[in-house]
């Protein structure tokens, strides 16, 4: 033990000896981890946000689809579904998502009697009437709704309506709430134009869960032309897009790997003549080939160890303190309406290790390696660089 | 009593290659217990292979070195640094230290594959360098001493571990002639407390010195003498 913890001393003391070069290792090496944490960490958190607030969506969604276009449900359908057995409810939900030309965003708009009435996230109430909207943080902050009090937005008619901003979502609802605009139901089917009767889907609650698919399957028999959509289908949507972003985001990031490859690659093919000499007089001074294979391993280790630490401290203050700055836009929106909202901090054990087997390990390799090609070579040899 | 035997040892750099150069040559060799032995000769002699061999440095190309009664050169490399870490001390040409670390730091590098702690081998260090007289030097880098004392840190490190055999390649090159007599001087005290010391040099100060009690004439990669005094 003594005799690690004092070739460990000095491989700490040979690394300051090298300070600028030990230095810009670990700036290099901790850039790559803290761009692949950040992505990882976003992603991950984004993806347990989205689970987590997808809690209070409903347990069944029953859309129709014609020739696998999405299309209006009648609300008729809404009562043949609650005749099934085992269903909670069936409320037929009136929305759609709305252009808006003078901020190029897309917002989605939405009638009381879905699941915005659940969201009891709300600073002010919901609409009461139909000259009434509620807004999420996005769309105020975009349109300076907080400060008017008023939204004006063009109907399908191609006219503008004025509308009174009764209440504003908080922030902590924002990965659902930003692009949301909150109607009575009659105002979403006059907005848009419903015609009498439809509705854009149905939204159940079913009462035991494990009888979500069997619910989905009778809806199906019933009305052959319907989708229904359970609750797990959402999450795993989300899954896949934040998966799919966070993979976008390593493609792009696979430039900061490859450089780190490349010094990686660089430090393998050689070390310098003053090393070998170094590793030639440790060695004619009683060092055995293993001794100084440790003080190797070891310098490696602190390296590689000090600038993986500092990498995800870095990834994390970026994603967790500042809000992904860097990355968000890419991650988190599809429009210009990024939400924004406290993600929880949390650090996923399974993405360290693979992140430190495929940083550390390579590089404590890269490492070891050409140091044991001089350390098996003759003192006398490895003395003359 | 016999410490160490060559049988007709042969070195070869470069083995097989277009540039291979023999630098020894079926050299025969015994070097007894608590003698003083300089290798003389001029550069590309074979001095410096020949005390590379001796000390564990290299392996012959051919021949065989025994170390106390030890056939060394089949030996894995494990125990060939057993031997080189508890039998022989080096003082190299150019020093071979570390600049960038202290005195201290230099002198003890034997010791860290050891098992000994670190307070134990500040104090096995201590009466080295009170002797050589770097004590109050400790703290410095070697980088910042000069020749003769950066000389003196070699010959402690040499001496940290207590070997039984100190070799010193060409110790009086870079030195003038009150430090090379200093040298000397230090030479004589380890040689009375029981070292056997073995010189590569060409410097005749130290191959006529009164210390030396062998003195092996080497040209061509062979021993071309051998003076027993």
């Amino acid at each position: 033990m003594i005799h690690h913890l004092k070739i460990i001393e000095y491989a700490i003391s040979s690394l300051l000896r090298r300070k600028y070069k030990s230095l810009a290792i670990v700036v290099a090496f901790a850039v790559t981890v803290a761009a692949l944490a950040s992505v990882l960490l976003l992603s991950n958190a984004l993806r347990i946000e989205a689970a987590a607030v997808l809690q209070a969506a409903p347990d069944l969604i029953v859309q129709r689809t014609l020739a696998g276009r999405h299309e209006l449900i009648p609300v008729t359908y809404a009562e043949t579904i609650r005749d099934i057995r085992g269903v909670g409810g069936a409320t037929p939900r009136y929305w759609g998502y709305y252009y808006d030309a003078l901020t190029e965003a897309n917002y989605t708009l939405m009638g009381t009697g879905g699941e915005a009435g659940l969201l009891a996230l709300l600073e002010g109430r919901l609409p009461a009437d139909n000259t009434e909207c509620a807004v999420g943080a996005g769309v105020a902050d975009l349109r300076g709704s907080a400060d008017s009090g008023e939204l004006i937005l063009v109907n399908s008619r191609n006219m503008g309506v004025l509308y009174d901003v009764s209440g504003i979502f908080t922030a902590e609802s924002s990965l659902l709430t930003n692009d949301l605009i909150v109607l009575t139901d009659t105002a979403v089917q006059d907005f848009f134009g419903f015609p009498p009767g439809l509705a854009t889907d149905i939204a159940l609650t079913v009462r035991n869960s494990n009888e979500v698919q069997t619910v989905a399957a009778k809806i199906k028999k019933i009305f052959p032309e319907t989708r229904p959509i359970t609750r797990q289908e959402l999450i795993r949507t989300y899954d896949m897009a934040f998966n799919w972003r966070s993979g976008m985001m390593l493609t792009v990031f696979c430039a900061a790997i490859i450089a780190f490859c490349i010094m990686a690659w660089d430090k393998a093919t050689g070390i310098s003549a003053e090393e070998k000499q170094e590793i030639g007089v440790l060695k004619a001074v009683g060092w055995d080939t293993s001794d100084v294979l440790v003080l190797k391993f070891w310098e490696g280790m602190v390296i590689a160890l000090t600038a993986f630490l500092l990498g995800i401290i870095i990834g994390f203050v970026h994603v967790f303190l500042f809000d992904a700055f860097i990355l968000a836009a890419v991650i988190k929106g599809w429009s210009v309406l990024f939400p924004n909202f406290d993600l929880t901090p949390q650090l996923n054990l399974f993405h360290l290790f693979i992140m430190g087997f495929l940083t550390i390990v390579p590089y404590v390799a890269c490492t070891v390696f050409p140091s044991w090609k001089t350390a098996i070579t003759d003192p006398e040899t490895a003395m003359r660089g | 009593m016999e410490l160490i035997r060559a049988e007709e040892v042969t070195r070869v750099y470069h083995f097989g290659l277009p540039d291979e150069m023999t630098a020894l040559h079926t050299v025969s060799l015994v070097l007894g217990r608590g003698e003083v032995a300089v290798l003389k000769g001029p550069s590309g002699s074979g001095k410096t292979s020949l005390l590379s061999l001796i000390g564990c440095m290299s392996r012959p190309t051919a021949g065989k070195i025994f170390v106390e009664g030890k056939d060394v050169v089949k030996l894995p490399e494990r125990f060939l640094t057993n031997i080189r870490r508890e039998t022989f001390g080096f003082i190299f040409q150019q020093f071979q230290l570390i600049r960038d670390l202290t005195v201290l730091d230099n002198v003890l590098l034997p010791l860290y594959p050891s098992a000994m702690g670190w307070r134990n081998m500040r104090e096995t260090a201590r009466p080295i360098l009170n002797k050589l007289g770097i004590e109050d030097k400790r703290g410095i880098r070697v980088k910042n001493l000069s020749g003769g004392e950066q000389q003196r840190v070699a010959i402690a490190r040499a001496l940290i571990n207590d070997p039984a055999v100190i070799i010193a390649d060409e110790p009086t090159a870079h030195l003038d002639m009150d430090l090379a007599q200093e040298f000397m001087t230090i030479l004589a005290d380890l040689h009375g407390e029981g070292k056997t010391i073995i010189i590569a040099t060409h410097d005749p100060f130290v191959y006529e010195h009164p210390l030396v009690s062998m003195a092996i004439a080497m040209r061509g990669g062979q021993i071309d003498r051998v003076d027993k005094r």
